[in-house]
């Protein structure tokens, strides 16, 4: 599927160097759908020559997990400090993916992450958009990147 | 910057023009008010001359009964087509306000509406951003538009 390497390769890359997780990928699929339970979406939008959107979706324990090894230290609860690490983490793969691209870094932009939590919630992909998801698993543990692209441009 | 002016001036264009219902803008909220009781919203980011998500929160009452009014028709629950006009009007908010923004020369670009639904869940900024809220009441209750910024 179109970008799924892209997408592989980025969250691999930032999980890497600055979470000091290997994480690997699975096989990219189009989330449709799905209620999220009792996780943690970080989201941010891009702009510019292309426009869409970008999601990490993770389960509270894997959230709490991921936290922990991104801040060193240890969290129990979803609190200000997660919802900080899951948009950061947002932030960062949108960064990455971005310059796939636009390796110039001039024409698309990110916007501001958000970070949704909830015991049942959907996140979905409205107007024209291509979508992709790709599992991760690390230690038993699995989270979900997605990335939704408007072909309207 | 004036941002609750510039989000109320176009939260009332969109309402009146393109789904035809009164609204009535309240004093903004500036506190970070985590939990809004809302059961569908929808977001969407602005980059440029500024970094922002701008988002429309909705209890479902209120989500049911604008949508029904803009996409002229009885909605029963929140449904694709919910999301997709909740998403339209978030999409149509923003396009809003950049307008406003571009007279005074700070050019933004939209990226696309996402739709967040659900009978349980709280949307967190990053805890550094600038946080404005705006509740707006029609006959079903309120609804609120926020967005959360940082200057580039």
């Amino acid at each position: 599927m179109k970008y799924a390497q892209d997408i592989a390769e980025a969250t691999q890359d930032i999980f890497s160097s600055m979470v000091m997780l290997d994480v690997t990928p699975g096989e990219p699929f189009k989330r449709a759908d799905s209620k999220l339970v009792n996780s943690i979406s970080g989201i941010i939008g891009l702009a510019g020559e292309i426009k869409g959107m970008l999601a990490i979706h993770l389960p509270d324990k894997t959230a709490l997990a991921i936290t922990t090894a991104f801040l060193g230290m240890d969290v129990e609860d979803i609190d200000e400090d997660v919802c900080d690490a899951v948009g950061e983490l947002a932030n960062m793969l949108g960064g990455s993916i971005k310059t796939t691209f636009d390796p110039g870094g001039s024409k698309v932009q990110l916007s501001m992450p958000s970070a949704i939590h909830g015991e049942e919630y959907a996140v979905d992909c409205l107007t024209n958009a291509e979508s992709v998801t790709v599992p991760f698993a690390f230690n038993g543990q699995t989270f979900l990147v997605e990335l939704q692209i408007s072909q309207n441009n | 910057m004036e941002f609750a002016k510039k989000i109320v001036e176009s939260t009332e264009e969109i309402f009146n023009t393109m789904i035809f219902m009164e609204v009535a803008a309240e004093s903004p909220l500036t506190q970070g008010k985590q939990d809004l009781g809302c059961h569908i919203s929808a977001m969407i980011g602005l980059t440029g001359g500024l970094s922002a998500m701008l988002g429309i929160h909705c209890p479902e009452d209120v989500g049911l009964a604008i949508s029904g009014a803009m996409l002229g028709m009885e909605i029963e629950e929140i449904d694709a087509d919910v999301k997709d006009a909740l998403g339209e009007i978030a999409n149509m908010v923003a396009g809003g306000v950049k307008e406003r923004f571009a007279t005074e020369n700070i050019n933004l670009e939209l990226a696309i509406p996402t739709a967040i639904s659900g009978k349980s869940y709280t949307i967190a900024s990053t805890t550094t951003s600038n946080r404005v809220i705006i509740p707006f009441s029609i006959e079903q209750g309120q609804f609120f538009i926020e967005i959360k910024y940082h200057l580039n």
